[in-house]
């Protein structure tokens, strides 16, 4: 018998039998849906922070002290040496209060020199980033971040008014796009120099990133900053050092290995009720052979040869679960769709993750209707043709 | 002539030691083509027996069934049942209809498992209905026939497939006997036109419409009488 016409017979079985195939169904249902749902949540949850650590660049290596006093202005001097850098730039930071006439709160302030904006490129709403102040004596210029701004009452036309830094008089020259980087939301920028005037002491840095010239040769150069680091620093044997160096690619490497394993589990889990639902439909699909044996004996009868029998019966539920299948992509794409809204995170439909779960559910269908089908299509004509 | 089917020495038993049954008993018949053959017999003595061998629906403890010149014990079940398809045309006491199907994939069914495409089997299958009358209910599920109108349905399915016998069972047990004459009525008219047919039936008035009846007691044939012509 042809595929299409079984298909067809499956279809109207189900469709004869609404109430129990949709409650057969239901297992499949709740299975696609939850996989569906919980893997998109593992990804879009973790592809934001993923496209956050992005923006810092793939070539760019940070060294932060785990003291106040750890990286010195002398350190880059020695750092600037290194081969295979491309550029070097250095901040301190500290905590002040900003004033401005609304409002006041406490914020990081860090001080950046020239190189800052070539290395990390920041992303600017309104105004401009800070000029280059190599030359001026007391360049007392500041940028503000979006929530900062906000936080002090200000809007994109107070570019160019003043607000105070402690006791100190600054002028606004750009408020940045918060959406970029990561961890600028409650930060302002002033020059370094200046900085180690109000906020912090000479010759002491918070950070140092460093640029390299490739991608390729990061490690290399993490090597040498440590070796390097390590002799001034006096750091030597066991003894911890007193700085970190992180790329973007051990970050990118981890959160990708963390998408992955929330992703397994996740799915794992949801696949565990696709199971159960597969379990569902054998139980359905077996009282189904008992309650057709007659029909089954009739067909044997006027020809149908054991295969034909098996066919029939496979098709029925591989036809219930990649239903129940399609209909759980579906709830899950639209669940998934909420919770990206919810996270806030981009709600993207993926074809690959699509295709598996209609596999998977299609995969569950074969495999536990083949017993059902076997069964029916080992009765024995005469003795289903005699059944009650 | 030819034979359709041809029994020599058969026996078949049911169960083992001390229950066992001996449903036929050293049966001897030939069947030709263009017969119509009753077959009478009281309860038990065998006649579903003898009809699922010649059904090819079971094969024979002992002896020899030859259906259509083939011999069943040679078949392995993959063969048996194309030759079920091709040569033999069930009619059963209750129907028994497709569920779920319509008068027309009804009849249409045993073409499609013989592999006859979609399209020209169910164009066949119209044809046989609109020979048994049937043609404006092709659309009607079993539920919504009559036991009369089920039966036709069921003979234009078992002569869909032109076999060379059609098989029926107490065709007319379950109908009132004046639409139990109208089935008669078909099978005569069919048996005119050259079909081969094997009837069982308890019915001695049934039986008399046949031209020849075979009896049955406790397995053995105690009587074989044809018409004269
Ligand atoms: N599958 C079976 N297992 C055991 N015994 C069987 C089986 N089929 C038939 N028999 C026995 O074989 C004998 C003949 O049965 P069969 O069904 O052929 O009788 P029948 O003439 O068709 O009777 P009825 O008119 O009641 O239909 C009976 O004694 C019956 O009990
Ligand atoms: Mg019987």
């Amino acid at each position: 018998m042809n595929i299409l016409i079984a298909a067809r017979l499956a279809f109207s079985r189900i469709i004869a039998t609404k109430t129990r195939s949709g409650l057969t169904m239901l297992g499949i249902i709740i299975g696609v849906m939850s996989l569906i749902a919980l893997v998109s949540v593992a990804q879009g949850a973790t592809s934001g922070i993923q496209d956050q650590f992005k923006g810092l660049g793939a070539r760019n290596l940070n060294i932060t002290g785990t003291t106040n006093q750890s990286l010195t202005t002398d350190d880059v001097k020695e750092i600037e040496k290194l081969s295979g850098i491309e550029i070097v730039t250095e901040t301190v930071s500290g905590r002040v209060t900003l004033s401005s006439n609304e409002a006041s709160t406490k914020a990081q302030i860090i001080g950046v020199d020239q190189n800052y904006k070539t290395v990390v490129d920041p992303d600017i709403f309104v105004g401009s980033f800070l000029p280059d102040v190599t030359n001026a004596s007391d360049a007392r210029l500041i940028v503000l971040s979006t929530t900062l701004a906000t936080d002090l009452k200000l809007d994109a036309y107070s570019i160019g008014s003043s607000i105070a830094v402690g006791s100190t008089e600054f002028t606004i020259v750009g408020i940045l796009d918060d959406a970029d980087g990561f961890g600028t939301r409650g930060t302002a920028y002033i020059p370094l120099e200046t900085a180690f005037k109000y906020v912090a002491v000479p010759p002491y840095l918070s950070s140092i990133t460093v640029q390299t010239t490739s991608e390729e040769i990061v490690p290399e150069v993490t090597t040498n900053l440590t070796a390097l680091l390590k002799a001034r620093h006096n750091i030597t044997g066991e003894r911890e050092a007193d700085f970190v160096i992180t790329d973007a690619s051990q970050l990118l490497d981890a959160i990708g290995t963390v998408q992955q394993f929330l992703s397994l589990l996740l799915g794992g889990i949801a696949s565990i009720s696709l199971v159960v639902g597969g379990i569902g439909i054998m139980n359905i699909m077996l009282v189904s052979v008992r309650e057709r044996t007659r029909e089954i004996g009739i067909r044997r009868a006027i020809g149908a040869q054991q295969s034909q029998i098996l066919t029939q019966f496979l098709i029925e539920a591989i036809v219930l679960s990649l239903v129940g299948g399609i209909i759980g992509v579906i709830i899950g794409e639209v669940v998934a769709y909420f919770l990206a809204q919810l996270g806030q995170w981009n709600f993207a439909l993926s074809p690959t993750m699509i295709l598996a779960s209609l596999g998977f559910s299609m995969f569950v269908g074969v495999v536990f209707g083949v017993w059902p089908a076997r069964t029916a299509s080992k009765l024995k004509p005469v003795e289903a043709l005699r059944f009650e | 002539m030819s034979t359709v089917v041809e029994m020599l020495n058969v026996t078949k038993t049911f169960g083992e030691g001390s229950s066992i049954v001996k449903a036929l008993d050293g049966v001897d018949i030939r069947i030709e083509k263009g017969e119509f053959v009753a077959i009478v017999g009281a309860s038990g003595s065998g006649k579903s027996t003898m009809m699922n061998l010649i059904g090819c629906l079971d094969r024979p403890t002992a002896g020899l069934v030859k259906v259509a010149g083939e011999d069943l014990s040679e078949l392995n079940d993959k063969k048996l049942t194309s030759l079920r398809n091709l040569a033999i045309g069930f009619v059963f006491q209750s129907f028994f209809l497709l569920p779920k199907t319509d008068a027309l994939d009804n009849v249409a069914t045993p073409l499609f498992y013989r592999g006859v495409p979609a399209k020209e089997a169910r164009k066949k299958a119209m044809e046989m209905l609109t020979k048994l009358g049937m043609a404006d209910r092709h659309t009607h599920q079993s539920t919504q026939l009559s036991g009369g109108q089920q039966q036709r349905v069921a003979i234009a399915r078992a002569l869909v497939t032109e076999p060379s016998l059609i098989l029926a069972d107490e065709p007319t047990g379950a109908l009132d006997s004046n639409t139990g004459k109208q089935v008669m009525d078909l099978f005569e008219g069919l048996n005119r036109e050259g079909i081969t047919i094997v009837l069982i039936t308890h019915d001695l008035d049934i039986a008399k419409r046949a031209k020849r009846r075979i009896t049955l007691k406790d397995g053995k044939i105690i009587n074989d009488e044809r018409d004269v012509a």
